[in-house]
């Protein structure tokens, strides 16, 4: 275990000047401020083994490609850490942009010519998974290392897994929090408390909203209505995982209760603060739940807020589940590639699920509480407080699997109607129930909520 | 056998305008004719070319465009839309031309030049500027007016918010064409007009404008063209939304196709669209007389 976390230890060093590099605004290259990386050469992980001394590729020169879409420092000392170790090995890393990504890599995927290792979002799964070769790692290996496995598996296979699990909390404005004269022992359980204190932080000058309590004016759908759903038992999917269940009885209280917040208790407005993470980071709003890569966002784009974060409140304080949760994805491996390359991109995604501080550099850059079941009591997680908060009841987090983005962007419509066009909720849910089954037609999707492990 | 034919061209006239023109042919197959042909194909399809998806679906997906309320609703909008900015663009364009023409106007060129300005700027930077310019909270147009309106939430100020900044961008097009227009008009007929003792209404109405007209019909005809395709200041402005309130025709076929990846449908959509757009055409032809 020391030789393990010792042999690691500059990868991890280095991972964190890259990171800290970024958030500064940048400095000089990789190459001329890492420090030397130490060459692990013992084997090293819990059940996934990764053993440096095992050559790769006979010890013949070899290069892939590595594609992804940001984080390019956290990348590269991922490669440098692997080829350090097998210096016949150059990883090529090709960032392309969000935007570009998901339609370049599809078509570079299907050509003779594609990434051998590529960066997955899950929400582009049914794109991607038809290039993707199975990872080779048993997979009751892979179940002992990390939470969520099964849920990856197809046909007895495991493309790619969770390193991270990210869902939402609540920030909130700790400047404002004292200025209302609220304490620690005012954090709220109930969504009732949270009402309750968020009436407190709104600040009014007459008719006009100048602090709003509660903020979720742009991402109420993703932050709310797909999510605490589970607080009240209800599945985003009916039980043939094909059919939205977004008429339910919990949706519509859900609702409910968010138009009661703005129109009976008003501490937000639909016209105020067009974008809820915006209007927190601007100092317009005390209270937000935005999901864990907001942290980062907070330190690197709103430095002035003072900010804390707290669990999601509850119904009943015994919710079925606390909320939804979605996983940062491992790699992907390009089966079109030819056989020796495949066979690194093998290795490398062995190396990267069995390197502790790999998996703990990611889970802090992306926010996300670690799958990897060895670091859940991690001290530089728990130090991470958007983290902190989940630890206790993190098994109380349910992945629907990878919706298609109709839920989303129907949803959306369907909260904005009610909000901005006066329309009621029963009709709004309806259309959305309609848009999302005629979307889905074409989608191979189905839920694996009931994988969930207090299912019902 | 092209000397007989063509006696004056030399052989290397001859190879240079062929090579052109298979150039010309190739390039317009390959990045015009093929997409459309293969599209065309698509739209009776279920196709999603990401994940290798391709199953007939036959008329399925016109079915779906026809019956579709929310594409009812994004073409009215389209049509308010158009309509709107192509009379803005146009009037604005063709009375600020001819003040900037008029003898009065000194520094002809800079003028042309700052209402051209806005039109080579991208559409994404400018549609960016204005969303944050009407902002509720913090935007310069509320300030100014004093309100606290939240332009592009209202769903019955929305729509029109986007046609502002959209004629804002636009019309310096059409002023720069009416100015072309107005340089090429005979003096002579002008002079002629004046010494018949024409008033400048009368100048205008029965001399200048009649005669910018094939200029008019070309700044119609491309506008149609370019607002029944508009979908960019959509995109980044509103969404959209509120709810639908904003979907116009070419933004549905951008969700359809690269939000759901539903590439068959947004085919379909594209070929209704392809053949309103040629009906409109069609109609400023016949309204303003010149296919007759």
């Amino acid at each position: 275990m020391m030789k393990r976390r010792a042999a690691a230890l500059t990868l991890a060093v280095s991972m964190a000047a890259g990171l800290w590099g970024c958030g500064g605004g940048g400095s000089a290259s990789t190459a001329e401020t890492a420090p030397e990386v130490e060459v692990p050469t013992e084997p090293f992980g819990d059940t996934i083994k990764y053993d440096p001394s095992v050559p790769i590729n006979d010890g013949k020169d070899i290069t892939v490609e590595l594609w992804e879409w940001g984080s390019d420092e956290l990348f590269q000392q991922i490669i440098d850490g692997y080829t350090a170790m097998h210096p016949n090995v150059t990883i090529k890393l090709v960032n392309n942009p969000w935007e570009d990504y998901w339609t370049k890599l599809p078509l570079a995927l299907d050509g003779q010519n594609g990434p051998a290792i590529f960066n997955v979002h899950n929400s582009y799964h049914e794109n991607m998974i038809n290039y993707m070769a199975p990872l080779e790692i048993p997979l009751e290996d892979l179940e002992a290392d990390f939470t969520g496995v099964e849920a990856h598996v197809i046909d007895g296979n495991v493309y790619y897994i969770d390193y991270g699990m990210m869902t939402g909390s609540v920030y909130y404005n700790k400047e404002m929090w004292e200025a209302a004269g609220l304490t620690d022992a005012d954090i709220p359980k109930t969504w009732d408390e949270m009402r309750e204190v968020a009436k407190k932080l709104t600040i009014r000058d007459g008719d006009r909203l100048i602090q709003a309590g509660l903020n979720f004016n742009d991402d109420f759908h993703q932050n709310y209505l797909l999510g605490l759903n589970y607080q009240l038992g209800e599945n985003l999917f009916l039980e043939d995982g094909r059919t939205p269940n977004v008429t339910s009885d919990a949706m519509k209280q859900i609702m409910q209760m968010l138009v009661d917040m703005y129109q009976v208790d008003g501490i937000g407005s639909a016209d105020f603060g067009e974008k809820s993470s915006d209007s927190f980071g601007q100092g317009q709003s005390a209270m937000v739940i935005q999901w864990g890569h907001y942290y980062n966002t907070l330190n690197t784009t709103w430095t002035d807020i003072d900010f804390g974060v707290f669990e999601i409140p509850t119904f009943d304080g015994e919710p079925y589940a606390y909320n939804r949760y979605n996983g940062e994805s491992t790699f992907g491996i390009n089966k079109n590639a030819p056989a020796d390359q495949q066979a690194v991109a093998q290795d490398f995604v062995k190396y990267f699920l069995a390197n502790d501080d790999a998996q703990i550099a990611f889970n802090l850059a992306m926010s996300t509480f670690p799958a990897k079941k060895s670091l859940a009591d991690n001290p530089e997680i728990m130090a991470n407080p958007s983290l902190s908060v989940l630890a206790e009841h993190i098994d109380h987090y349910i992945w629907p699997g990878p919706m298609p983005s109709t839920m989303e962007t129907s949803l959306k419509k369907a909260g904005e109607d009610i909000f901005y066009n006066g329309v009621d909720i029963d009709t709004a849910l309806n259309a959305a129930q309609q848009e999302i089954i005629r979307d889905m037609q074409s989608s191979t999707f189905t839920s694996v909520e009931d994988l969930y492990k207090y299912a019902q | 056998m092209f000397k007989k034919s063509y006696p004056l061209q030399s052989k290397s006239e001859i190879l240079l305008r062929n090579i052109v023109v298979a150039v010309m042919v190739v390039f317009f197959s390959v990045f015009l004719i093929a997409p459309i042909v293969i599209a065309f194909a698509g739209s009776f399809h279920e196709w999603n070319p990401l994940s290798g998806t391709y199953r007939f679906l036959g008329l399925e997906n016109y079915k779906n465009v026809f019956t579709s309320q929310l594409f009812g609703t994004s073409m009215i909008n389209t049509v308010i839309f158009s309509v709107v900015v192509i009379i803005f663009r146009v009037g604005l364009g063709l009375g600020i031309a001819c003040a900037i023409n008029s003898v009065l106007i000194k520094h002809k060129s800079f003028f042309r030049a700052v209402y051209y300005m806005p039109v080579v700027t991208p559409m994404v930077a400018v549609a960016f500027v204005w969303k944050f310019m009407y902002n509720p909270q913090i935007g310069v147009i509320n300030q100014i007016l004093g309100t606290s309106i939240n332009w592009l939430k209202d769903p019955n100020l929305a729509l029109p918010a986007v046609i502002v900044m959209t004629i804002w961008k636009d019309f310096g097009y059409a002023v720069v064409m009416y100015m072309a227009g107005l340089y090429s008009l005979p003096m002579d007929v002008m002079e002629a007009a004046k010494v018949d003792g024409a008033s400048s209404w009368q100048n205008f109405r029965y001399i200048t404008l009649p005669l910018l007209k094939p200029m008019t019909l070309f700044v119609v005809i491309t506008s149609i063209i370019s607002y029944i395709q508009a979908y960019v200041q959509i995109l980044i402005m509103t969404e959209g939304g509120p709810g639908t309130a904003t979907y116009l025709a070419s933004y549905i076929i951008y969700d359809e196709a690269f939000v759901k990846y539903n590439f068959g449908y947004a085919s379909a959509l594209s070929f209704v669209l392809f053949v309103i757009t040629a009906v409109f055409t069609w109609l400023s032809f016949r309204v303003s007389g010149t296919e007759s």
